[in-house]
């Protein structure tokens, strides 16, 4: 690994970015929404409404009791307000899937421009003449996704985090997010999911021609898996911890041996051909 | 040091490099010539090692492009048409980012260097988008040498520059040559300019070797016949003179067929007995001329 290189690529990339409205203004935009807006949205009407006199708020509430045994059920339970319990709810377990998809959209929409972006400008020729051997070339073009994946997810957290304890401190006094297992599946479990949906956008992007080929193989083959898959995870922020950690250790694990078996696909032949033909 | 031994390549089942072999020696200008599609560029990619060979053996500056590809790029500097620069990064940046990957120890210092011998420190800080066709290529040569390569790989250097500009680059080259002792492979169509340029030619077609050899080789074989003017006060009627046939007869000038260049002074000679001589030019002995005899002698 060439680190050098390695480091004047990510930088690049990253800088890319910024000069491309395209790419910048869906991955503002959208987590903006899911960190600021949707919480608002959700759970100020919460808080300031009486939900008593809603006709079937007991059925809701009835319904925690019936959720898997947890730290999650255990501490709605123990809430004494009809309110507090629905705010808790929202905020510590219907949120959870907005902070896997942040990050996979992010690493998605980089991932896909990462060869197939070189190739449409006609700049990959002009790497692969420079003595850079593809393991760096690859991995640079990972981390240039990985890494405003990982910190766009961290930085709408913190915000997601200030605006519910804002929102809701009136109704709890006390600081509500983030509890039980959201810091393991911030820091353990998304991380993982977002290098594994680099790598396979950043591999997709490097045997497709163009940035719209990669994007739309990308949504159509990954999207609907992960989906799938974010769907279960964040049933698990309601049972106990060792099957997060379990869950990151195995998404690791695909991560490491994708990394290791598919990059040897990867050759500057077929890349460059895939450039000029 | 580049061999090339009977190295095959096709695209999709259709060839484009077809047994091709010949050798280019330590500090030579070799010009490296042949029609659109005749597979120079994919020679030079080849010598590059970004894309790999169907069948021969390739060794440059000592290392096989497809086995060490980087050692080979580590000590080659190319210029091709198709390569590109980033657009919204700066003529500056763009060259301290190709620094980086060509491990240049000093890039700031050799940054600055290049944009000035390429003429474009006025233009140093503006977007490579706004940059014209001339401007790009002389951005593409800072580029090839900012590692200052052993051998030099330029793919059509002088397309897109001004007359101006060619020159100041075909200079630039020779000196390179000259001080450095730098390999340079020099694609071109434009023969005229790399006529007196070049220590050698390689002529290929279809991916297939037709000419290698110096000028003076070459035109002793294919430029059989001389085409020679002379401003004369003599005036012949008939179609030849003392054996030597006339091609065209015009008041005060009259050219001549030659057929070596040995027989020259004999021409000259019988003229002078019988009239006065004030010039005399051959004509047709150019690499342009050299290029179509040797197109049409191996159709």
């Amino acid at each position: 690994m060439n680190k050098r290189a390695a480091k004047a690529i990510i930088n690049k990339d990253i800088r890319a970015i910024g000069s491309n409205i395209q790419l910048w203004l869906p991955m503002l935009i959208v987590p903006l929404v899911f960190s600021l807006v949707l919480p608002l949205v959700l759970v100020l009407p919460a808080r300031f409404t009486d939900l008593s006199t809603m006709g079937n708020i007991e059925q809701i509430v009835k319904l925690f009791s019936k959720l898997s045994s947890g730290p999650l059920q255990e501490t709605i339970m123990a809430l004494p307000l009809a309110q507090q319990q629905i705010v808790y709810f929202t905020v510590n377990y219907l949120f959870a899937p907005f902070f896997l998809i942040i990050p996979l959209m992010v690493a998605s929409i980089i991932g896909a421009n990462s060869f197939a972006g070189e190739k449409e400008r006609k700049t990959l020729e002009t790497l692969l003449f420079a003595p850079l051997d593809l393991n760096t070339l690859l991995w640079a073009k990972i981390l240039a996704a990985f890494l405003p994946a990982t910190f766009l997810t961290l930085i709408c957290s913190f915000l997601y985090g200030i605006t519910v304890n804002i929102a809701a401190y009136p109704l709890f006094g006390r600081i509500i997010f983030p509890e039980g297992n959201w810091l393991l599946l911030l820091l353990w479990v998304t991380p993982a999911l977002s290098l594994g949906a680099v790598f396979v956008n950043v591999f997709i992007s490097a045997k497709v021609k163009g940035f719209q080929e990669a994007f739309q193989l990308s949504g159509l083959v990954i999207l609907p898996v992960l989906g799938l898959f974010i769907g279960q995870l964040s049933g698990v922020l309601l049972v106990n911890s060792i099957f997060l950690w379990w869950s990151g250790a195995v998404l690791w694990l695909i991560d490491f041996l994708l990394v290791r078996k598919c990059g040897r696909f990867l050759n500057r032949n077929q890349l460059f051909t895939s450039q000029v033909s | 040091m580049i061999v090339l031994e009977k190295i095959n390549k096709s695209f999709s089942g259709v060839p484009v490099i077809n047994n091709l072999s010949f050798m280019v020696h330590q500090g030579e200008i070799l010009g490296f010539l042949g029609p659109n599609g005749s597979g120079k560029t994919t020679t030079i990619r080849l010598l590059n090692g970004v894309i790999t060979p169907d069948s021969g053996r390739l060794t440059v500056a000592g290392f096989n492009p497809v086995t060490a590809g980087d050692e080979v790029r580590k000590r080659c500097g190319v210029l091709t048409e198709s390569a590109a620069f980033y657009g919204p990064m700066t003529a500056r940046e763009n060259l301290l980012f190709f620094a980086d990957l060509y491990a240049v120890a000093t890039p700031t210092r050799r940054v600055d260097e290049l944009l000035h011998a390429c003429g474009l420190t006025p233009h140093a800080d503006k977007k490579v988008a706004v940059f014209s066709t001339g401007m790009k290529k002389r951005l593409g040569i800072a580029k090839a040498l900012l590692h200052q390569p052993e051998i030099l790989f330029l793919d059509e250097p002088t397309t897109g520059l001004d007359p101006e500009g060619a020159r100041t680059l075909l200079d630039y080259i020779q000196e390179l040559n000259r001080r450095f002792g730098v390999t340079i492979i020099l694609a071109t169509h434009l023969l005229k300019q790399v006529e007196t340029l070049c220590h050698r030619f390689i002529f290929i077609d279809q991916g297939r070797l037709l000419a290698d050899g110096t000028f003076a080789e070459l035109a002793e074989k294919y430029l059989t016949a001389i085409n020679l003017q002379v401003e004369t006060d003599l005036e012949i009627t008939g179609t030849e003179f003392q054996g030597f046939p006339l091609e065209k007869n015009t008041p005060g000038f009259l050219q001549f067929k030659v057929e070596r260049k040995e027989q020259i002074p004999f021409l000259l000679k019988a003229l002078l007995a019988s009239g006065s001589v004030y010039s005399a030019q051959i004509y047709g002995r150019d690499l342009e001329t050299l290029y179509f005899r040797i197109k049409e002698e191996k159709a």
